[in-house]
């Protein structure tokens, strides 16, 4: 496995060149947490479900208003992820919930955020779209192209206080059509902050496609009129996402500045739940649950660390206890008083 | 002689159930062949249903009844 | 046997800003269409459907997520001789947007001293009590109305949408058309059922500017948009079996504001109360309330208003169904009125 030998060089091996190269630890926490991801999404989905059938009334149902999953975009989240620690900051997008996961937010009480509850991270006034966890730096908004400029103050005020961190933006490819998108890379570059923002290529934003909006073939080539690397991944590929997301994270923990990351990666859901997807050419969503990235892992696993199948299985229970442990959780949990709507405005 | 107003069966895929959302006409209200009457709902997909027939319309089922494909749920006279 | 009614056709609200853009473009050239998903989607919200299949990609065009840029260029198509209708998706999403709107598109006609015009209509979402949370369900009157050079429209029911859209295009000013969500009729938001009315097939306009009395009383005033007439109707309906006599006022605009029609009413009953889903503070209750006092119009009692809590607009149904405007309320603020009568 001649290949397999030259992959392997860790970035201490080779002086001058930072390579990232995950080790196995890392390679089965990337996994750990694309599954477990998986199997909270697929969860949510049903239970999203309940009281809306037959008639799909957004209001109905203990998880109420919009949803939008990330099933698919897992390896988004946990080949960025691997690199940080709850110190760094992720300001994250209306499709959170894989990010939050992959950066260690409280699921029980995302969870029960969710369903509305008085346990939830926000006592219930957020929901699905409003994730914050001030514990791990998390936090995502439901405006296209605002997490970008928050993102890169959060890394300016690292930067200004000594303090170590770096902030990741999440955002989707048509986000990189919004006016808030230049203006935040521009600063990020101007002032040089320690920030790395992602954009998840999914193709699609709501019915139009990138080709049909975007002017460039690849947003990575926009970097450049930032001053800032731009770095375009094809595939879908946690390991390739490591390796790339490490390389900018340490420039930026280096100080020398942010860089901008698009990853073409794969909505298998619709842009919200009921959506219809009638703009979806034919054949496109059946090709795409063939490209799913979690049995391609589960291969990779076994083919280079002799994964097996008792060890999937067990990683697989496991992760089916802590999603539904969080769904436990969220159903036993109170409702607040509506009265407490009034709290929290001001502190 | 009255015509009944049934669900289609080819109106949509699948044999879910769906929900009125709204009659565009009144009960009592004539209609002619081929207008639009109805709105149904099938997840989140709206559908049309059309007047089979020329004549006045009686509402059987109402905004928010679940109806099945092969229901009546109005007839012309 | 049911009695025998002429001809009459509903349409929710959607169809009839549909069957309003439709009709003014085959009129018009000029009159074409930008926004996102409202092409071949016929619209997040329903109001395009149509358009696409009829008049094509030239006139009704799908853009990119980039509002400051396609708002902005409404401005200047419109300065130039084209009427677009352009939409922004969600009301709250005006942020990104907003100096387009408010400081060209609003001033532009001023600062050219009258010669320059912009007619364009920009048609926006309004409202929540569906759980879509603080930046996806508010009701952002009182932010439009107050600032200068716009005129602002909101209708409760299908018959004023088409009629409200047809002169909105047809104005040589900026119009912004506010349509709330759970009066469109699409069924995943819930049905509002007073909403959906016979709609005449022709061009018909209905003047900006002008409220409409949906129902007559003598006891009490009140006065709503969109959502608010609505929960205006069926606490009318309530009191009325308690023997009470309710006016109800839909304003239909904000600007121009009929403050006549509302201050007639006023005369009429002494009694009123202002319903509104948008924040309590500094809104359009005060901007009634305001008027009909500057009037010197008696009363009976102090007027009321049922408005949004000045807070973000909570997600758990718990919370976001017990700050919403309702009949409930309206009914509440009339006990309380008769309360201080005594």
């Amino acid at each position: 496995m001649a290949g397999f030998a030259q992959d392997n060089l860790s970035s201490h091996d080779r002086k001058g060149d930072i390579t990232m190269t995950p080790t196995q630890e890392q390679e089965i926490w990337m996994y750990q947490n694309m599954v477990t991801s998986r199997f909270f999404e697929e969860a949510i989905e049903k239970i999203y479900m309940e009281g809306k059938t037959p008639a799909f009334n957004m209001a109905k149902g203990p998880i109420p208003g919009e949803m939008h999953l990330s099933n698919g975009q897992e390896p988004c989240a946990v080949g960025v992820c691997a690199h940080l620690n709850k110190d760094d900051i992720i300001v994250s997008t209306h499709r959170p919930h894989h990010v939050a996961i992959a950066k260690g937010v409280d699921l029980n009480k995302m969870t029960a955020e969710i369903f509305g509850k008085k346990n939830g991270l926000s006592g219930g006034r957020g929901g699905h779209m409003h994730i914050f966890d001030a514990n791990v730096n998390f936090s995502c908004s439901g405006i296209i192209g605002e997490s970008v400029g928050v993102a890169a103050g959060a890394a300016l005020s690292r930067k200004m206080q000594g303090k170590p961190g770096v902030a990741i933006a999440y955002l989707g490819e048509g986000a990189a059509n919004q006016g808030a998108f230049h203006e935040a890379l521009n600063l990020a570059s101007v002032w040089k902050l320690p920030v790395v923002f992602v954009i998840e290529d999914n193709a699609w934003g709501i019915s139009v496609s990138k080709q049909a909006s975007t002017a460039v073939k690849h947003n990575s080539d926009r970097a450049a009129a930032y001053s800032m690397p731009g770095v375009h991944i094809p595939d879908n590929d946690p390991i390739q996402i490591f390796e790339k997301a490490g390389e900018a994270i340490e420039r930026a923990r280096n100080g020398e500045g942010p860089t901008l990351i698009e990853i073409e990666t794969s909505r298998l859901a619709g842009h919200f739940m009921g959506d219809a997807e009638a703009y979806r050419p034919a054949g496109e969503k059946e090709h795409l649950v063939e490209i799913d990235p979690i049995p391609a892992f589960k291969k990779r696993l076994h083919d280079r660390y002799r994964w097996t199948d008792e060890q999937d299985e067990a990683l697989r229970a496991q992760a089916r206890e802590i999603v539904d442990a969080a769904i436990q959780f969220a159903r036993d949990s109170a409702y607040p008083a509506p009265e407490e709507a009034l709290e929290k405005v001001f502190v | 002689m009255s015509t009944e107003v049934l669900i289609p069966n080819d109106l949509w895929e699948e044999d879910d159930e769906a929900v009125i959302t709204s009659w565009l006409v009144s009960d009592g209200a004539s209609v002619s062949e081929g207008d639009m009457v109805a709105e149904l709902m099938v997840a989140k997909i709206q559908y049309e249903l059309r007047a089979p027939a020329t004549g006045t319309l009686s509402i059987l089922k109402e905004i928010d009844d679940v109806v099945a494909k092969g229901d009546c749920v109005a007839t012309i006279a | 046997m049911t009695q025998v009614k002429a001809k009459e056709r509903k349409l929710t609200i959607a169809r009839a800003m549909a069957e309003a853009i439709a009709m003014e473009m085959r009129e018009d050239e000029k009159v074409f269409l930008m926004g996102e998903d409202i092409g071949e989607l016929g619209g997040v919200f329903g109001n395009t459907r149509g358009l696409y299949t009829e008049f094509g990609s030239e006139r009704v065009k799908d853009t990119p997520i980039s509002e400051t840029a396609f708002i902005g260029a409404a401005v200047g198509a419109a300065s130039d001789g084209m009427k677009p209708v352009v939409e922004l998706m969600f009301v709250d999403f005006l942020g990104v947007c907003f100096d387009a709107i408010y400081n060209m598109m609003a001033k532009n006609t001023y600062f050219a001293g009258g010669k320059v015009n912009v007619p364009m209509v920009l048609m926006t979402s309004t409202g929540g009590g569906y759980s879509d949370g603080g930046q996806h369900s508010q009701c952002l009157h009182a932010t439009f109305a107050h600032l200068p050079g716009m005129k602002v429209v909101a209708p409760s029911n299908a018959y004023d949408a088409k009629g409200l859209m047809a002169a909105a295009i047809r104005d040589p000013n900026p119009v912004i058309f506010m349509f709330h969500k759970a009066l469109q009729g699409m069924g995943w938001l819930g049905t509002e059922k007073d909403a959906i009315v016979d709609v005449p097939e022709e061009a018909y306009e209905v003047p900006l500017g002008k409220a409409a009395i949906t129902r007559e009383g003598t006891d009490v005033t009140i006065v709503g948009i969109t959502s608010g007439v609505h929960h205006g109707l069926k606490a009318a309906r309530e009191l009325e079996e308690q023997g009470v006599s309710v006016e109800v006022v839909d304003l239909r605009s904000l600007v121009p504001l009929d403050r006549e029609t509302v201050l007639e009413s006023v005369k009429k009953t002494g009694r009123l109360i202002v319903v509104d889903e948008d924040y309590h503070s500094y809104g359009m209750t005060a901007e009634i309330i305001a008027s009909v006092t500057e009037a010197g119009v008696p009363m009976k009692a102090p007027p009321q208003r049922v408005a949004y809590p000045d807070i973000p607009i909570p997600f758990t149904p718990v919370m976001e169904q017990w700050a919403l405007p309702s009949a409930e309320k309206i009914i509440k603020a009339f006990a309380k009125m008769k309360e201080t009568e005594k």
